[in-house]
């Protein structure tokens, strides 16, 4: 069943990876760098078109920073 | 449901034969996974005598009982076999993501015996796993290799690498095993493990989910210990140059207390380890001048160069280990220094700088970035190199060696031109490289025992970059571990900081304001902290932590909650410490199987004080190395003038029970 695609709250999230090694179809990548003064790379929806909109990366999140935003 | 899958693949890369084992839960239960898992499985795997470079050698990797669980800090693996720097058991622990990517194909751990007929690497996803043939990728460095690998095997998910360089081809005892295009599982030679098996690299790709008994509970500890370590920051006017000030305000410390090991997450999470590069020079924590030397020698007008704000100003972004919420690592852009040779590195770890740096009174930072890129795509241990750079030097400078042994090369120290070659020389094996490429021992086998007053190693492996002149305890570690020479096991330090005393009944408990001069005694105080140390260790190993965790303190990263949260087991401290203990009296056993004679791995005389440094933060400083070896094999239950576990100690431990042939030990 479709969950939506993944939407950040960077405020909790610490960029740990957790949600990118689970995700089934590499749809994330640590690569936005401009969140904070650390230069840390947090991840976000890299390939759009690939997200099948499981819901795995948000239930992996130890630190409740990923929602998911149903489709319409 | 308990975090562990139950299951390990075990490869025969002489026939070809996959096959899946099942491990019973009373092996999880009594040796955890990760090391424990490991040690278990070599021991009964491994027949006595084998050649580490032959096919009887088993070559392990193994991930940990709570990585993927939803904890936090726990994304490391380790690999595990018998190693051809010591002879004895071998370890080394690597980061990044490849520790997850075990566990989602369905494994703890994977293992391979024999040796293959041409180069192949192992693909694993969910429904298939294949040797494939490794002919292309053989001769590349490892984060080419890499990058090829995985363009030619990212179908659904992007696979998970862990891949030998050159160094680990040609067989160097000092070359270890990549991932994350640089990090690198680099001690104990277990590289050439891998190089000797034609085993190019291993390849996964599985999806599987990772289940636990209590996911919201192990995730509540996570989000409680990230809080603190988002709380855990430097002043934005704290920079690199207070360094060496606090340093010196240490080094006049006539007592220690217990400390607060969130204070060291701040300076991880500006600098990395890179705080070591100036911290540790005036108070004597980096060794200098291949452990001959002090500030004195290596003072301000070198160390200024290697201030861990020139480092990070390399820095494009952070990097983080798999489930990591401090994130120590960096990539920096290196374009300019390797003239376009190279685009990035990883940050050059504090072990790199100083083994690159002060231990070869090298004060050109841009030669360490350099020299950093080639030893991780080689896949060559740059502890063990700096370490072999370092002896070289002193022989050279000592007319033990001469330009002509050299090829042409002026080795005296700082020459950072003639560094980078010999570097380069190592990793191809090429003239003085082939005598210098399996490390300090075999080069003394090779230029004369009359060498061996400048090599620097214990039990064959050469030592990390932190002083046992400084912390003793590290001394004990580095010499007592069945993997000597590891810096990564034990200290003085940790134990003030991980307060295991508040849970575990039998750990000493630190005093306030104890006299620095009562860790230089081989008291039964500090015999039984370090034995404390070596248990907890085994425990993190056991289960994919991170040291970096575990130093913030039992309170903080709650290690023995996580694990009961994860199985379901409810043991307490003092059964998971007993656990450690298991797990060390094992990787011994195995060891003493081997013929290793334990006070053989004792540090070089050097490393521990005799003679004395003349000047410096540790000058007049002597360990009793052997009597705190000793004293440390007494609380561990083992013959306190040997090493070697006692039968009683064996029994009560289960090990007769748990592993075969221990009756002919």
């Amino acid at each position: 069943m479709s969950k939506g695609k993944p939407n950040f709250n960077y405020n909790n999230c610490m960029a740990c990876g957790i949600c990118v090694a689970i995700c089934p179809l590499s749809c994330l990548k640590l690569s936005k760098t401009n969140v904070d003064k650390y230069k840390k790379a947090y991840p976000e929806l890299a390939l759009q078109e690939n997200c099948k909109e499981c819901g795995i990366c948000a239930g992996s999140c130890p630190l409740e920073a990923i929602k998911h935003i149903p489709s319409i | 449901m308990k975090g562990y899958t139950g299951k390990v693949l075990f490869v025969d890369l002489t026939t070809g034969n996959i096959n899946v084992q099942q491990i019973g839960d009373e092996v999880y239960e009594n040796l955890l996974s990760g090391v424990g898992l490991g040690a278990y499985f070599l021991y009964n795997n491994i027949p006595q005598g084998a050649d580490p470079l032959g096919p009887d050698n088993v070559l392990g990797f193994v991930s940990g009982l709570l990585t993927g669980t939803g904890s936090v800090m726990t994304g490391r693996w380790l690999a595990v076999c018998k190693s051809p720097l010591t002879g004895g058991w071998g370890d080394a622990n690597g980061g990044g993501d490849f520790s997850p990517a075990i566990k989602q194909c369905g494994y703890d751990g994977i293992f391979f015996k024999g040796i293959s007929g041409k180069p192949v690497y192992l693909y694993v996803d969910n429904k298939v796993t294949q040797l494939k043939d490794a002919s292309h990728v053989w001769g590349k460095d490892a984060v080419e290799a890499e990058e090829t690998l995985e363009k030619e095997n990212w179908n659904m998910k992007k696979p998970s690498i862990a891949v030998i360089g050159q160094a680990a081809e040609k067989l160097s005892f000092i070359s270890g095993i990549c991932n994350d295009k640089g990090r690198i599982a680099a001690r104990s030679g277990v590289g050439a493990v891998m190089g000797s098996k034609k085993l190019k690299a291993v390849v996964l790709a599985g999806t599987k989910l990772i289940k636990c008994e209590k996911p919201e509970a192990v995730k509540a500890i996570s989000k409680e210990f990230s809080d603190k370590v988002r709380k855990s920051n430097l002043p934005g006017i704290f920079k690199g140059g207070i360094l060496p000030v606090l340093s010196r305000l240490t080094a006049k410390q006539k007592v220690f207390s217990a400390a607060n090991g969130m204070t060291v997450v701040s300076m991880y999470k500006k600098f990395g380890t890179g705080m070591g590069n100036t911290f540790g020079i005036p108070n004597g924590d980096s060794p200098l001048k291949n452990w001959g030397g002090s500030v004195v020698d290596y003072n301000k007008s070198y160390y200024k160069n290697i201030n861990p704000d020139k480092v990070t100003k390399r820095e494009e972004k952070k990097y983080h280990c798999y489930s990591c919420v401090i994130g120590c690592g960096g990539v920096c852009g290196i374009s300019d220094i390797s003239k376009g040779e190279f685009s990035h590195t990883h940050k050059p770890e504090y072990e790199t700088v100083c083994a690159f740096g002060g231990l070869l009174m090298n004060k050109n930072l841009e030669s360490i970035f350099y020299i950093n890129e080639l030893l991780n795509r080689a896949g060559m241990d740059t502890i063990s190199a700096g370490n072999t750079v370092a002896y070289a030097i002193e022989c050279y400078v000592n007319g033990l060696l001469t330009i002509k042994d050299t090829d042409g090369l002026e080795l005296i120290w700082g020459n950072s031109e003639a560094i980078v070659s010999l570097v380069k020389k190592m990793i191809t094996r090429e003239g003085i490289g082939d005598i210098l490429a399996d490390g300090v021992k075999v080069a003394v086998s090779k230029l004369g025992e009359h060498t061996a007053k400048y090599a620097m190693h214990a039990g064959g492996q050469e030592p990390g970059m932190h002083d046992a002149r400084l912390d003793p305890m590290l001394g004990i570690h580095y010499s007592a571990d069945p993997t000597p020479g590891r810096h990564t096991i034990g200290a003085g330090t940790y134990y003030n900081m991980m307060h295991l005393w508040d849970v575990v009944s039998w750990a000493p408990k630190v005093k306030n304001k104890t006299p620095k001069s009562e860790e230089y005694r081989a008291t039964d105080e500090v015999g039984m902290k370090s034995v404390v140390g070596s248990c907890i260790k085994q425990v993190v190993d056991g289960s994919g932590g991170c040291l970096f965790a575990m130093i913030t303190g039992i309170e903080n990263w709650r290690l023995f909650d996580y694990l009961n949260d994860a199985t379901g087991w409810g043991k307490t401290p003092d059964e998971y410490m007993e656990m450690g203990k298991r797990m060390q009296t094992l990787r011994q056993m195995f060891n003493i199987r081997e013929g290793i004679a334990p006070l053989s791995c004792r540090i070089q005389d050097r490393m521990a004080g005799v003679p004395p440094l003349k000047e410096g933060a540790l000058s007049g400083k002597t360990i009793p190395i052997e009597d705190m070896m000793r004293k440390h094999w007494k609380h561990f239950g083992w013959d306190a003038d040997t090493g070697v576990p006692t039968t009683e100690t064996i029994v009560k431990l289960g090990l007769d029970k748990l592993v075969t042939g221990v009756e002919n030990e």
